[in-house]
């Protein structure tokens, strides 16, 4: 079998998953216990975003089916980091026991096979809840359906949700040098939170840092532009892909280098 | 009551809490940037209502409203869910049964110290900033009185609705998706998230004959009010003392009932 190629790594990571999958099932209670916990996050949430915006037929130029469309365009993007990157959270715990020796000697690839130990079945969910929100919205905004938006909205997705991942991974990384970056992780996470929110609520010095220190209007805003008002689309907008790759390339040469540095603790 | 030994676990709590430093930096920077959301998302709200009190509500009192009940939160969740949880699935659990102290009792105490710390370098600040730049927009009078009280006895009731929770684990075994449930629950329902001045009337009567009101509603509407009408007095207080003790009851109950139940794991 040839290494190194892209259909090999698709073979090993459904085998590994596989795996996983099993060991989850053996929690029953815990995995349905948890799928319900997902599900009352998603409800609550779109709960609190009809309390806030029914009584407002528009904010800031937004009108309430296009601030539907941003949520829905949030929850999605974010459903890969919950899915395929949810072995993050435990890196700290690995490298401070030293149990994260045991990935360094495997013969692939050590970010590929880290994360691929773990799949977030509860993530599903959310993707369902938050593809339900964009098509409603999409219909009430009357937009039209052609394969090209279709395909514009894929790739957007796409390549938004790497913005999250990238965050999530530094954050993760960041456990190489100091101990305890539960906190910082925890951050990052919440940033998906500030997503759903048109930027141009904010004044001019957050709408920079949310857009060049801390990318998360590139998580929903800036992509859905395009997809919302296609007259007047930003350069920022047709760039996010762009900063999408380069976001998660960057993550991945940070978190190789700690890795790469670390030394183990002995046991 | 012999107050020395319980005292003696504050101040245990007091100093381990002061270990964590990066934490609480990073905890202040996150909740620095929820509150700028909050600011910018409730400006703009506010702007396009085209009025300046919305539901009763002033922009002001809405962000006082806000940014207390964030620096509340922060005081509040004790995380004693995750706390209780693992205790099982580490099997401590037992160590902490067979201390000559009510278990329910010696969590709350050693969890004391972790109240004290967080009430002087989160809330308290919080609170002059906010007072500060509201410019006199909180009352200072009797009403400061009122709110700490109201406090106390939103301690008392978080507490219980946790101690009930993390009860549910001793069956369940599950942390991560009950801790969830009831926090996504206890921020909607309480006022947390959005004041309930704005929910529809109907939800609004649902929510008000439930316990979590109590918690932040109920204190932070006090605080708020700057010549509380004495009904208005005893109809908060007495909901809030009613909740306290049927909870009390209830979580003191469940654990007797369950405790017979408990299986760990080695320990």
């Amino acid at each position: 079998m040839k290494k190194n190629t892209l259909g090999f790594y698709f073979r090993i990571y459904f085998k590994i998953l596989a795996q996983d999958i099993k060991s989850k099932m053996s929690y029953r209670a815990d995995f349905i216990i948890s799928t319900i916990g997902m599900i009352f996050t998603n409800i609550a949430g779109f709960i609190s975003f009809w309390i806030l915006f029914r009584n407002f037929p528009s904010i800031n130029g937004w009108t309430y089916y296009e601030m539907l469309f941003l949520y829905g365009f949030s929850l999605v993007s974010i459903t890969p980091v919950q899915c395929f990157f949810d072995n993050n959270w435990s890196l700290r715990m690995y490298v401070y026991s030293g149990d994260f020796i045991k990935y360094c000697f495997r013969p692939i690839n050590l970010f590929f096979y880290y994360q691929s130990e773990v799949f977030d079945i509860k993530g599903l969910g959310q993707l369902a809840f938050g593809i339900g929100t964009i098509v409603y919205s999409w219909n009430k905004i009357g937009l039209p359906c052609t394969p090209l938006m279709i395909l514009k909205i894929v790739v957007f997705l796409i390549t938004a949700s790497l913005i999250m991942i990238a965050m999530q991974n530094a954050a993760a990384a960041a456990c190489f040098w100091i101990q305890n970056s539960f906190y910082i992780l925890d951050f990052a996470f919440k940033f998906k939170d500030y997503a759903k929110y048109p930027i141009t609520i904010f004044s001019p010095v957050f709408r920079f840092i949310f857009t060049f220190i801390m990318p998360v209007a590139f998580i929903a805003y800036y992509p859905s532009l395009v997809i919302l008002r296609p007259d007047e689309v930003p350069l920022l907008s047709w760039l996010s892909p762009v900063i999408g790759c380069i976001f998660f390339w960057l993550s991945y040469k940070l978190w190789m280098f700690g890795a790469m540095k670390y030394s183990g603790t002995g046991s | 009551m012999n107050l020395k030994k319980y005292l003696t676990l504050t101040r245990a709590g007091i100093i381990e809490s002061l270990q964590f430093r990066l934490s609480a930096v990073v905890m202040v920077i996150g909740n620095i940037l929820y509150l700028i959301i909050v600011y910018f998302l409730w400006k703009a709200i506010y702007a396009s209502s085209g009025t300046d009190v919305v539901n009763g509500m002033t922009f002001t009192d809405t962000l006082i409203y806000l940014v207390l009940a964030t620096a509340l939160y922060g005081f509040l969740e004790m995380y004693f869910v995750w706390e209780i949880g693992r205790n099982i699935q580490s099997g401590k659990i037992v160590l902490d049964l067979l201390k000559p102290m009510e278990y329910r009792r010696y969590l709350f105490w050693s969890y004391s110290g972790t109240f004290v710390t967080h009430f002087f370098f989160t809330f308290l600040p919080t609170f002059i900033i906010v007072a500060v730049f509201t410019h006199g927009a909180i009352h200072m009078g009797i009403n400061l009185l009122f709110f700490i009280i109201s406090v106390v006895l939103a301690v008392s009731i978080n507490y219980s609705i946790d101690f009930i929770v993390g009860t549910i684990c001793l069956f369940t075994e599950s942390i991560w998706g009950i801790n969830m449930m009831k926090q996504v629950i206890v921020l909607l329902l309480s006022g947390a998230t959005i004041p309930l001045a704005f929910f529809p009337d109907k939800l609004r009567e649902i929510v008000y004959c439930l316990p979590f009101q109590s918690i932040y509603n109920a204190p932070l509407s006090l605080l708020l009010d700057a010549n509380p009408q004495p009904e208005t007095l005893t109809k908060v207080f007495g909901m809030q003392i009613f909740w306290s003790l049927i909870i009390w009851a209830i979580s003191k109950l469940f654990w007797k009932v369950s405790i017979r139940q408990i299986t760990v794991n080695g320990g």
